[in-house]
Protein backbone atom coordinates (compact mmCIF):
# COMPACT_ATOMS: atom_id res chain seq x y z
CA UNK A 1 0.00 0.00 0.00
CA UNK A 2 1.39 3.12 -0.22
CA UNK A 3 1.43 6.77 0.46
CA UNK A 4 0.33 9.86 -1.81
CA UNK A 5 0.97 13.04 -0.49
CA UNK A 6 -0.29 16.21 -1.74
CA UNK A 7 -0.85 19.29 -1.11
CA UNK A 8 -2.36 22.87 -3.04
CA UNK A 9 -0.48 25.80 -3.10
CA UNK A 10 -2.41 28.44 -1.86
CA UNK A 11 -4.90 27.50 0.65
CA UNK A 12 -5.68 24.34 2.94
CA UNK A 13 -9.35 24.84 2.72
CA UNK A 14 -9.49 22.88 -0.78
CA UNK A 15 -10.19 19.99 1.18
CA UNK A 16 -13.85 19.76 1.63
CA UNK A 17 -13.87 16.77 -0.36
CA UNK A 18 -11.45 14.95 1.92
CA UNK A 19 -13.90 15.97 4.99
CA UNK A 20 -16.85 14.71 3.00
CA UNK A 21 -14.62 11.36 2.34
CA UNK A 22 -13.88 11.14 6.01
CA UNK A 23 -17.64 11.46 7.47
CA UNK A 24 -19.12 9.23 4.47
CA UNK A 25 -15.94 6.59 5.79
CA UNK A 26 -16.64 7.33 9.34
CA UNK A 27 -20.56 6.53 8.92
CA UNK A 28 -19.97 3.43 6.72
CA UNK A 29 -16.96 1.67 8.06
CA UNK A 30 -18.75 1.17 11.45
CA UNK A 31 -21.85 -0.52 10.38
CA UNK A 32 -20.90 -1.69 7.47
CA UNK A 33 -21.50 -5.47 7.02
CA UNK A 34 -24.80 -5.12 9.42
CA UNK A 35 -28.72 -5.81 9.26
CA UNK A 36 -29.57 -2.65 10.42
CA UNK A 37 -26.79 -0.60 9.69
CA UNK A 38 -26.77 3.06 9.94
CA UNK A 39 -29.76 2.25 12.00
CA UNK A 40 -27.81 1.32 14.98
CA UNK A 41 -26.71 4.81 15.50
CA UNK A 42 -30.52 5.43 16.73
CA UNK A 43 -31.34 1.90 18.11
CA UNK A 44 -28.36 2.00 20.79
CA UNK A 45 -29.24 5.62 22.18
CA UNK A 46 -33.24 4.46 21.95
CA UNK A 47 -32.50 1.16 24.14
CA UNK A 48 -30.36 3.19 26.57
CA UNK A 49 -33.03 5.87 26.61
CA UNK A 50 -35.41 2.81 27.50
CA UNK A 51 -32.96 1.60 30.20
CA UNK A 52 -32.44 4.91 31.88
CA UNK A 53 -36.41 5.12 32.06
CA UNK A 54 -36.84 1.93 33.09
CA UNK A 55 -33.94 1.94 36.12
CA UNK A 56 -35.07 5.62 37.25
CA UNK A 57 -38.89 5.96 36.43
CA UNK A 58 -40.01 2.56 37.22
CA UNK A 59 -37.96 0.28 39.53
CA UNK A 60 -36.33 3.42 41.74
CA UNK A 61 -39.43 5.67 42.10
CA UNK A 62 -37.47 8.80 42.90
CA UNK A 63 -39.17 11.14 45.67
CA UNK A 64 -40.26 13.89 43.25
CA UNK A 65 -42.36 13.66 40.34
CA UNK A 66 -42.66 15.04 36.41
CA UNK A 67 -44.95 14.29 34.08
CA UNK A 68 -44.78 12.00 30.96
CA UNK A 69 -41.50 11.27 32.72
CA UNK A 70 -39.83 9.73 29.78
CA UNK A 71 -39.97 12.72 27.69
CA UNK A 72 -38.46 14.47 30.71
CA UNK A 73 -35.53 12.66 30.13
CA UNK A 74 -34.97 12.23 27.07
CA UNK A 75 -35.13 15.97 26.34
CA UNK A 76 -31.71 16.44 28.51
CA UNK A 77 -30.45 12.45 27.45
CA UNK A 78 -29.75 13.16 24.16
CA UNK A 79 -27.74 16.01 25.12
CA UNK A 80 -25.89 14.05 27.32
CA UNK A 81 -25.32 11.08 24.97
CA UNK A 82 -24.07 13.43 22.08
CA UNK A 83 -21.34 14.61 24.38
CA UNK A 84 -20.82 10.63 25.62
CA UNK A 85 -20.62 9.27 22.46
CA UNK A 86 -18.27 12.03 20.37
CA UNK A 87 -15.43 12.60 22.93
CA UNK A 88 -14.52 8.99 23.68
CA UNK A 89 -14.34 9.01 19.55
CA UNK A 90 -12.73 12.16 18.71
CA UNK A 91 -9.59 10.81 21.68
CA UNK A 92 -9.02 8.33 19.35
CA UNK A 93 -9.54 9.91 16.05
CA UNK A 94 -5.95 10.76 15.46
CA UNK A 95 -4.53 7.99 15.90
CA UNK A 96 -7.41 5.56 13.54
CA UNK A 97 -6.02 7.58 10.70
CA UNK A 98 -2.21 8.02 11.30
CA UNK A 99 -1.84 6.25 7.94
CA UNK A 100 -3.69 9.67 6.56
CA UNK A 101 -1.42 11.87 8.74
CA UNK A 102 1.39 10.40 6.89
CA UNK A 103 0.75 10.74 3.87
CA UNK A 104 -0.50 14.15 3.31
CA UNK A 105 -0.63 17.62 3.84
CA UNK A 106 -3.72 18.87 5.01
CA UNK A 107 -5.53 20.69 7.83
CA UNK A 108 -5.69 18.03 10.50
CA UNK A 109 -8.28 19.13 12.49
CA UNK A 110 -10.53 17.82 9.42
CA UNK A 111 -9.89 14.48 11.32
CA UNK A 112 -11.78 14.93 14.25
CA UNK A 113 -13.88 17.06 12.97
CA UNK A 114 -15.59 14.87 10.85
CA UNK A 115 -15.85 12.29 13.97
CA UNK A 116 -17.93 15.48 15.48
CA UNK A 117 -20.02 15.22 12.36
CA UNK A 118 -20.76 11.93 12.44
CA UNK A 119 -21.92 12.19 15.97
CA UNK A 120 -23.55 15.53 15.45
CA UNK A 121 -25.73 13.98 12.46
CA UNK A 122 -26.69 10.95 14.66
CA UNK A 123 -27.54 13.55 17.66
CA UNK A 124 -29.72 15.65 15.04
CA UNK A 125 -31.55 12.66 13.79
CA UNK A 126 -32.19 11.36 17.43
CA UNK A 127 -33.28 14.79 18.38
CA UNK A 128 -35.35 14.99 15.67
CA UNK A 129 -37.29 12.23 16.86
CA UNK A 130 -37.21 13.19 20.67
CA UNK A 131 -38.92 16.63 19.44
CA UNK A 132 -41.63 14.89 18.06
CA UNK A 133 -42.76 13.10 20.09
CA UNK A 134 -42.26 15.20 23.23
CA UNK A 135 -43.81 18.37 21.22
CA UNK A 136 -46.60 15.90 20.44
CA UNK A 137 -47.67 14.64 23.84
CA UNK A 138 -46.82 17.94 25.59
CA UNK A 139 -48.38 20.71 23.20
CA UNK A 140 -45.45 22.68 23.70
CA UNK A 141 -45.71 23.60 19.82
CA UNK A 142 -44.73 27.25 19.98
CA UNK A 143 -42.13 30.10 18.99
CA UNK A 144 -39.12 28.67 21.47
CA UNK A 145 -38.68 25.90 19.29
CA UNK A 146 -37.36 28.59 16.97
CA UNK A 147 -34.50 28.55 19.76
CA UNK A 148 -33.69 24.89 19.35
CA UNK A 149 -31.39 25.18 16.76
CA UNK A 150 -29.50 27.66 18.37
CA UNK A 151 -28.99 26.14 21.04
CA UNK A 152 -28.09 22.69 19.07
CA UNK A 153 -25.35 24.42 17.20
CA UNK A 154 -23.98 26.36 20.01
CA UNK A 155 -23.79 22.53 21.60
CA UNK A 156 -21.90 21.08 18.37
CA UNK A 157 -18.92 23.97 18.54
CA UNK A 158 -18.70 23.23 22.42
CA UNK A 159 -18.09 19.81 21.18
CA UNK A 160 -16.16 20.59 18.40
CA UNK A 161 -13.60 22.35 21.14
CA UNK A 162 -13.74 19.88 23.40
CA UNK A 163 -12.99 16.74 20.99
CA UNK A 164 -9.91 19.09 19.67
CA UNK A 165 -8.16 19.59 22.32
CA UNK A 166 -8.79 16.06 23.61
CA UNK A 167 -7.94 14.41 20.07
CA UNK A 168 -4.99 16.89 20.27
CA UNK A 169 -3.70 15.73 23.41
CA UNK A 170 -4.51 12.19 23.47
CA UNK A 171 -2.17 11.77 20.66
CA UNK A 172 0.70 12.96 22.43
CA UNK A 173 -0.41 11.06 25.60
CA UNK A 174 -2.38 7.98 25.47
CA UNK A 175 -3.84 8.74 28.97
CA UNK A 176 -6.02 11.36 27.64
CA UNK A 177 -8.94 8.80 26.69
CA UNK A 178 -9.05 6.64 29.40
CA UNK A 179 -9.04 9.23 31.60
CA UNK A 180 -11.96 10.92 29.68
CA UNK A 181 -14.18 7.53 29.79
CA UNK A 182 -13.58 7.55 33.33
CA UNK A 183 -14.55 11.31 33.67
CA UNK A 184 -17.92 10.50 31.80
CA UNK A 185 -19.30 7.96 34.40
CA UNK A 186 -19.23 10.76 37.49
CA UNK A 187 -20.27 13.35 35.19
CA UNK A 188 -23.08 11.78 33.63
CA UNK A 189 -24.44 11.46 37.11
CA UNK A 190 -23.93 14.89 38.23
CA UNK A 191 -25.38 16.04 35.05
CA UNK A 192 -29.93 16.90 35.70
CA UNK A 193 -30.85 14.53 33.57
CA UNK A 194 -33.02 12.12 35.32
CA UNK A 195 -33.85 14.94 37.86
CA UNK A 196 -33.77 18.64 38.28
CA UNK A 197 -30.97 20.43 40.68
CA UNK A 198 -34.38 21.55 42.82
CA UNK A 199 -35.99 18.09 42.77
CA UNK A 200 -32.64 16.86 44.54
CA UNK A 201 -31.38 19.57 46.80
CA UNK A 202 -32.71 22.34 48.88
CA UNK A 203 -29.04 23.72 49.25
CA UNK A 204 -28.79 26.71 47.28
CA UNK A 205 -25.11 26.22 47.09
CA UNK A 206 -25.38 22.31 45.59
CA UNK A 207 -28.28 23.52 43.15
CA UNK A 208 -25.83 26.60 41.72
CA UNK A 209 -22.50 23.94 41.46
CA UNK A 210 -25.23 21.12 39.87
CA UNK A 211 -26.57 23.72 37.31
CA UNK A 212 -23.67 25.89 36.27
CA UNK A 213 -20.75 24.40 36.66
CA UNK A 214 -20.96 21.15 34.99
CA UNK A 215 -21.00 23.06 31.16
CA UNK A 216 -23.00 20.02 30.07
CA UNK A 217 -25.89 20.79 31.96
CA UNK A 218 -27.26 24.21 31.17
CA UNK A 219 -27.33 22.42 27.36
CA UNK A 220 -29.62 19.66 28.80
CA UNK A 221 -31.67 22.07 30.51
CA UNK A 222 -31.96 24.63 27.69
CA UNK A 223 -32.87 21.66 25.37
CA UNK A 224 -35.59 20.27 27.92
CA UNK A 225 -36.88 23.90 28.67
CA UNK A 226 -36.90 24.33 25.24
CA UNK A 227 -38.86 21.02 24.10
CA UNK A 228 -40.58 19.75 27.36
CA UNK A 229 -41.31 23.13 28.74
CA UNK A 230 -42.44 24.61 26.23
CA UNK A 231 -40.55 28.17 27.37
CA UNK A 232 -37.54 29.97 26.21
CA UNK A 233 -34.13 29.43 28.62
CA UNK A 234 -33.30 32.08 30.66
CA UNK A 235 -30.98 34.80 29.43
CA UNK A 236 -28.40 34.05 31.49
CA UNK A 237 -28.29 30.55 30.01
CA UNK A 238 -27.80 31.74 26.55
CA UNK A 239 -25.23 33.71 27.57
CA UNK A 240 -23.96 31.09 29.20
CA UNK A 241 -24.21 28.65 26.02
CA UNK A 242 -22.37 31.09 24.00
CA UNK A 243 -19.75 31.75 26.25
CA UNK A 244 -18.96 27.82 26.85
CA UNK A 245 -19.35 27.43 22.77
CA UNK A 246 -16.98 30.02 22.39
CA UNK A 247 -14.52 29.07 25.20
CA UNK A 248 -14.17 25.24 24.27
CA UNK A 249 -13.90 26.12 21.04
CA UNK A 250 -11.02 28.84 21.21
CA UNK A 251 -9.19 27.46 23.65
CA UNK A 252 -9.60 23.57 22.02
CA UNK A 253 -8.64 25.33 18.43
CA UNK A 254 -5.55 26.37 20.06
CA UNK A 255 -4.34 23.45 21.67
CA UNK A 256 -4.78 21.81 18.70
CA UNK A 257 -2.58 24.24 16.99
CA UNK A 258 -0.08 23.70 19.09
CA UNK A 259 -0.15 19.75 19.39
CA UNK A 260 -0.83 19.10 15.74
CA UNK A 261 2.80 19.82 14.55
CA UNK A 262 4.27 16.75 14.85
CA UNK A 263 1.42 13.94 13.93
CA UNK A 264 2.99 12.52 11.11
CA UNK A 265 6.37 11.97 13.22
CA UNK A 266 4.87 10.40 16.24
CA UNK A 267 2.07 8.57 15.32
CA UNK B 1 12.73 26.92 16.98
CA UNK B 2 10.27 26.14 14.23
CA UNK B 3 11.22 26.09 10.27
CA UNK B 4 8.25 27.52 7.83
CA UNK B 5 6.78 25.79 5.18
CA UNK B 6 5.71 27.81 2.24
CA UNK B 7 4.25 27.14 -1.44
CA UNK B 8 4.01 31.19 -2.58
CA UNK B 9 7.00 33.37 -3.38
CA UNK B 10 8.58 30.52 -6.10
CA UNK B 11 7.34 29.30 -9.56
CA UNK B 12 5.28 26.15 -9.73
CA UNK B 13 7.79 23.21 -9.71
CA UNK B 14 10.79 25.42 -7.83
CA UNK B 15 11.94 23.51 -4.27
CA UNK B 16 14.27 25.87 -2.61
CA UNK B 17 15.38 24.44 1.05
CA UNK B 18 17.01 27.61 3.07
CA UNK B 19 19.42 26.14 6.24
CA UNK B 20 16.84 23.45 6.84
CA UNK B 21 17.18 21.51 9.91
CA UNK B 22 15.28 18.59 11.33
CA UNK B 23 16.06 16.53 14.10
CA UNK B 24 14.14 13.74 15.66
CA UNK B 25 14.58 12.25 19.08
CA UNK B 26 16.05 8.47 19.28
CA UNK B 27 13.66 7.15 21.71
CA UNK B 28 10.18 7.21 19.62
CA UNK B 29 8.50 6.49 22.61
CA UNK B 30 9.30 9.13 24.80
CA UNK B 31 6.56 10.83 26.36
CA UNK B 32 3.76 8.42 25.29
CA UNK B 33 1.82 8.36 28.62
CA UNK B 34 1.76 11.05 31.37
CA UNK B 35 4.07 9.29 33.50
CA UNK B 36 6.67 9.14 31.14
CA UNK B 37 6.09 12.83 30.89
CA UNK B 38 6.36 13.23 34.17
CA UNK B 39 9.51 11.15 34.86
CA UNK B 40 10.79 13.07 31.90
CA UNK B 41 10.13 16.94 33.38
CA UNK B 42 11.54 15.50 36.72
CA UNK B 43 14.51 14.20 34.97
CA UNK B 44 15.17 17.13 33.06
CA UNK B 45 14.87 19.55 35.99
CA UNK B 46 17.67 17.85 37.91
CA UNK B 47 19.60 18.68 34.83
CA UNK B 48 20.14 14.62 33.19
CA UNK B 49 19.81 15.02 29.56
CA UNK B 50 16.49 14.20 27.63
CA UNK B 51 16.89 12.00 24.97
CA UNK B 52 19.25 12.05 22.27
CA UNK B 53 18.07 13.36 18.94
CA UNK B 54 19.51 12.37 15.54
CA UNK B 55 19.40 15.21 12.70
CA UNK B 56 17.95 13.98 9.69
CA UNK B 57 18.56 17.51 7.95
CA UNK B 58 21.63 20.06 9.63
CA UNK B 59 21.32 23.09 7.63
CA UNK B 60 20.47 22.27 4.09
CA UNK B 61 20.30 24.54 1.12
CA UNK B 62 18.98 23.43 -1.89
CA UNK B 63 17.35 24.58 -4.70
CA UNK B 64 16.01 22.74 -7.50
CA UNK B 65 14.18 24.35 -10.56
CA UNK B 66 11.53 23.39 -12.60
CA UNK B 67 11.65 20.12 -14.86
CA UNK B 68 14.71 19.51 -12.91
CA UNK B 69 14.98 15.56 -12.47
CA UNK B 70 16.59 15.03 -9.17
CA UNK B 71 17.89 11.88 -6.91
CA UNK B 72 19.11 12.10 -3.48
CA UNK B 73 21.23 9.20 -2.46
CA UNK B 74 23.08 8.16 0.97
CA UNK B 75 23.32 5.83 3.31
CA UNK B 76 20.53 4.79 5.47
CA UNK B 77 19.56 7.54 7.97
CA UNK B 78 21.25 9.94 6.11
CA UNK B 79 18.27 12.42 5.82
CA UNK B 80 16.66 11.04 2.26
CA UNK B 81 13.29 10.10 3.18
CA UNK B 82 13.25 12.95 5.78
CA UNK B 83 14.59 15.29 3.22
CA UNK B 84 10.92 14.08 0.88
CA UNK B 85 8.46 14.40 3.67
CA UNK B 86 9.87 17.86 4.43
CA UNK B 87 9.27 18.37 0.51
CA UNK B 88 5.93 17.19 1.05
CA UNK B 89 4.83 19.31 3.96
CA UNK B 90 4.65 15.93 6.27
CA UNK B 91 7.18 16.65 8.19
CA UNK B 92 7.85 20.33 9.50
CA UNK B 93 11.01 21.86 10.00
CA UNK B 94 13.08 22.77 13.43
CA UNK B 95 14.79 25.37 11.66
CA UNK B 96 15.21 27.66 8.22
CA UNK B 97 12.28 27.08 5.33
CA UNK B 98 11.10 24.89 2.37
CA UNK B 99 9.23 26.07 -0.04
CA UNK B 100 7.70 24.57 -2.83
CA UNK B 101 6.30 25.81 -5.65
CA UNK B 102 2.50 24.38 -7.12
CA UNK B 103 1.13 21.30 -6.63
CA UNK B 104 3.30 18.67 -4.92
CA UNK B 105 2.61 14.74 -5.12
CA UNK B 106 4.14 11.78 -3.01
CA UNK B 107 4.92 8.55 -3.85
CA UNK B 108 6.60 7.53 0.12
CA UNK B 109 6.34 4.21 1.29
CA UNK B 110 4.34 1.12 0.30
CA UNK B 111 3.69 0.68 4.42
CA UNK B 112 0.61 3.01 5.12
CA UNK B 113 -2.22 4.56 4.06
CA UNK B 114 -4.97 2.43 2.26
CA UNK B 115 -8.02 1.18 3.55
CA UNK B 116 -8.25 -2.43 3.03
CA UNK B 117 -12.33 -2.59 3.62
CA UNK B 118 -13.00 -0.13 0.68
CA UNK B 119 -12.60 -0.58 -3.15
CA UNK B 120 -9.92 0.31 -5.48
CA UNK B 121 -12.22 2.85 -6.48
CA UNK B 122 -13.34 4.49 -3.22
CA UNK B 123 -9.75 4.69 -2.45
CA UNK B 124 -8.24 6.88 -5.37
CA UNK B 125 -11.37 9.09 -4.19
CA UNK B 126 -9.62 9.59 -0.88
CA UNK B 127 -6.40 9.39 -2.73
CA UNK B 128 -7.74 12.54 -4.98
CA UNK B 129 -9.43 13.62 -1.95
CA UNK B 130 -6.13 13.86 0.45
CA UNK B 131 -4.67 15.62 -2.88
CA UNK B 132 -7.13 18.38 -2.24
CA UNK B 133 -8.78 17.90 -5.56
CA UNK B 134 -13.04 17.92 -5.76
CA UNK B 135 -14.95 15.17 -6.53
CA UNK B 136 -15.18 16.18 -10.15
CA UNK B 137 -11.59 16.67 -10.37
CA UNK B 138 -11.20 13.07 -9.32
CA UNK B 139 -13.78 11.32 -11.48
CA UNK B 140 -12.53 12.98 -14.25
CA UNK B 141 -9.19 11.03 -13.96
CA UNK B 142 -10.36 8.30 -12.15
CA UNK B 143 -10.80 6.57 -15.57
CA UNK B 144 -6.94 6.99 -16.83
CA UNK B 145 -5.72 5.86 -13.39
CA UNK B 146 -7.46 2.91 -13.28
CA UNK B 147 -6.76 2.02 -16.98
CA UNK B 148 -3.05 2.70 -15.88
CA UNK B 149 -2.83 0.61 -12.95
CA UNK B 150 -4.54 -2.70 -15.08
CA UNK B 151 -6.59 -3.25 -12.02
CA UNK B 152 -8.85 -4.31 -14.56
CA UNK B 153 -12.64 -5.51 -12.42
CA UNK B 154 -10.70 -5.49 -8.93
CA UNK B 155 -10.88 -1.92 -9.04
CA UNK B 156 -14.56 -2.80 -7.24
CA UNK B 157 -13.41 -5.03 -5.14
CA UNK B 158 -12.01 -4.44 -1.78
CA UNK B 159 -8.33 -3.71 -1.43
CA UNK B 160 -7.76 -7.08 1.06
CA UNK B 161 -8.46 -9.05 -1.96
CA UNK B 162 -5.14 -7.46 -3.76
CA UNK B 163 -1.89 -9.04 -4.23
CA UNK B 164 0.93 -6.43 -3.46
CA UNK B 165 1.96 -5.97 -6.88
CA UNK B 166 -1.72 -4.73 -7.48
CA UNK B 167 -1.52 -2.47 -4.61
CA UNK B 168 1.87 -0.98 -5.70
CA UNK B 169 0.25 -0.32 -9.12
CA UNK B 170 -2.84 1.30 -7.76
CA UNK B 171 -0.83 4.01 -5.54
CA UNK B 172 1.33 4.64 -8.52
CA UNK B 173 -1.55 5.59 -10.57
CA UNK B 174 -3.15 7.85 -8.70
CA UNK B 175 -0.56 9.60 -8.04
CA UNK B 176 1.33 9.75 -11.39
CA UNK B 177 -1.92 11.29 -12.57
CA UNK B 178 -2.74 14.11 -10.29
CA UNK B 179 -0.71 16.46 -12.55
CA UNK B 180 1.52 17.57 -10.00
CA UNK B 181 4.51 20.14 -10.54
CA UNK B 182 6.56 18.56 -8.02
CA UNK B 183 6.43 14.76 -7.58
CA UNK B 184 8.30 13.07 -4.87
CA UNK B 185 9.00 9.68 -4.87
CA UNK B 186 10.68 7.06 -2.49
CA UNK B 187 11.93 4.18 -3.31
CA UNK B 188 8.57 2.08 -4.52
CA UNK B 189 9.82 1.53 -7.88
CA UNK B 190 10.99 -1.33 -7.33
CA UNK B 191 8.50 -3.16 -6.06
CA UNK B 192 5.95 -3.46 -9.00
CA UNK B 193 7.33 -6.50 -11.79
CA UNK B 194 9.76 -5.09 -14.70
CA UNK B 195 7.25 -4.53 -17.53
CA UNK B 196 5.25 -1.87 -15.11
CA UNK B 197 8.14 -0.52 -13.96
CA UNK B 198 8.84 0.46 -17.02
CA UNK B 199 5.31 1.88 -18.08
CA UNK B 200 6.18 3.96 -14.63
CA UNK B 201 9.58 4.87 -15.50
CA UNK B 202 8.16 6.57 -18.99
CA UNK B 203 4.50 8.24 -16.92
CA UNK B 204 7.54 9.95 -15.19
CA UNK B 205 9.13 10.67 -18.00
CA UNK B 206 6.11 12.28 -19.94
CA UNK B 207 5.30 14.62 -16.41
CA UNK B 208 8.77 15.41 -16.59
CA UNK B 209 8.55 16.76 -20.13
CA UNK B 210 5.60 18.53 -19.24
CA UNK B 211 7.26 20.36 -17.24
CA UNK B 212 7.21 18.73 -13.65
CA UNK B 213 10.14 17.84 -11.18
CA UNK B 214 11.24 15.22 -9.93
CA UNK B 215 12.89 14.50 -6.90
CA UNK B 216 13.68 10.77 -6.08
CA UNK B 217 14.72 8.49 -3.70
CA UNK B 218 16.87 5.28 -4.59
CA UNK B 219 19.20 2.83 -3.86
CA UNK B 220 18.64 1.35 -7.61
CA UNK B 221 21.91 2.97 -9.14
CA UNK B 222 20.87 2.42 -12.58
CA UNK B 223 17.26 3.82 -11.92
CA UNK B 224 18.78 6.95 -11.05
CA UNK B 225 21.21 7.03 -13.90
CA UNK B 226 18.11 6.45 -16.23
CA UNK B 227 15.76 8.68 -14.83
CA UNK B 228 17.65 11.75 -12.91
CA UNK B 229 20.05 14.33 -14.23
CA UNK B 230 21.18 15.47 -11.00
CA UNK B 231 21.72 13.68 -7.54
CA UNK B 232 22.77 15.35 -4.25
CA UNK B 233 24.59 12.79 -2.31
CA UNK B 234 23.32 13.12 1.64
CA UNK B 235 25.52 12.28 4.62
CA UNK B 236 24.63 12.91 8.23
CA UNK B 237 21.88 15.54 7.27
CA UNK B 238 24.60 17.41 5.07
CA UNK B 239 25.13 17.81 1.78
CA UNK B 240 28.04 16.11 1.44
CA UNK B 241 27.92 16.29 -2.80
CA UNK B 242 25.59 17.71 -5.57
CA UNK B 243 26.19 17.64 -9.46
CA UNK B 244 25.46 15.46 -12.63
CA UNK B 245 24.39 12.56 -11.48
CA UNK B 246 27.09 10.51 -13.03
CA UNK B 247 30.14 12.89 -10.71
CA UNK B 248 28.32 11.90 -7.98
CA UNK B 249 27.35 8.61 -8.24
CA UNK B 250 31.14 7.44 -8.82
CA UNK B 251 31.94 9.76 -5.86
CA UNK B 252 29.04 7.79 -3.81
CA UNK B 253 30.37 4.09 -5.03
CA UNK B 254 33.83 4.81 -4.01
CA UNK B 255 32.65 6.28 -0.66
CA UNK B 256 30.88 3.16 -0.20
CA UNK B 257 33.45 0.99 -1.00
CA UNK B 258 35.87 2.20 1.35
CA UNK B 259 33.87 1.63 4.18
CA UNK B 260 32.54 -1.75 3.20
CA UNK B 261 35.67 -3.54 1.80
CA UNK B 262 37.40 -4.32 4.66
CA UNK B 263 34.37 -5.83 6.56
CA UNK B 264 32.34 -7.50 3.35
CA UNK B 265 32.68 -8.66 0.30
CA UNK B 266 32.01 -7.13 -3.40
CA UNK B 267 28.17 -7.13 -2.96
CA UNK B 268 28.39 -3.87 -0.31
CA UNK B 269 25.77 -2.28 -2.71
CA UNK B 270 23.48 -5.24 -2.08
CA UNK B 271 24.10 -4.35 1.97
CA UNK B 272 23.18 -0.67 1.31
CA UNK B 273 19.58 -1.77 -0.35
CA UNK B 274 19.11 -4.10 1.79
CA UNK B 275 19.48 -2.15 5.03
CA UNK B 276 22.40 -4.27 5.88
CA UNK B 277 25.14 -1.48 6.02
CA UNK B 278 25.82 -0.18 9.19
CA UNK B 279 23.51 2.24 11.18
CA UNK B 280 24.61 6.08 10.86
CA UNK B 281 23.73 7.58 13.71
CA UNK B 282 24.59 11.13 14.01
CA UNK B 283 26.21 11.95 17.34
CA UNK B 284 24.52 14.94 18.65
CA UNK B 285 26.43 17.34 20.98
CA UNK B 286 24.54 18.33 24.40
CA UNK B 287 23.92 22.35 23.10
CA UNK B 288 21.72 21.03 20.72
CA UNK B 289 19.14 19.13 22.43
CA UNK B 290 16.04 20.71 22.05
Amino acid sequence: MSSTSVSRPADLKGHGFLFQQLVQRELRQKYQGSVLGLLWYLVNPLLLLGAYYLMFGVVLKPGFSHPAYPLFIMTAMVVWLFVQQTLPAAGDSLLAQAALLRKARFPREIIPTAVVTVQALTFAALLAIVAVLTVAFRGTLGFPLLLLPVVVVLLILFVQGLALAISGLHAHFRDVQPIVGAILVPWFFVTPIFYRPTDITDQELARFALEWVNPVAPFAEAVRTILYDGNVPSAATLLYLVLAAAGALVVGAALFRRLQRDLAVML
Amino acid sequence: MSGTYDQHGVPAGTIELAAATRSFRVQADAGRTLKELVLRTGARRKGIAGPDEVWALRGVDLRIEPGETVAIVGRNGAGKSSTLRVLAGIVPLDGGSVRVGGHVAALLDLAAGFSRDFTGRENILMGGALYGLTRRQVEDRLDEMVAFSELGEFVDLPLKAYSSGMLVRLAFAIVAFLDADVLLIDEVLAVGDGAFQRKCEERIASQVAGGSTLVLVSHDLSLIERTCARTVLLEGGRVAADGPTSEVLAGYVRLLEQEAAPVRGTDHLADVAAGTTGPVAVPTSPEDDA
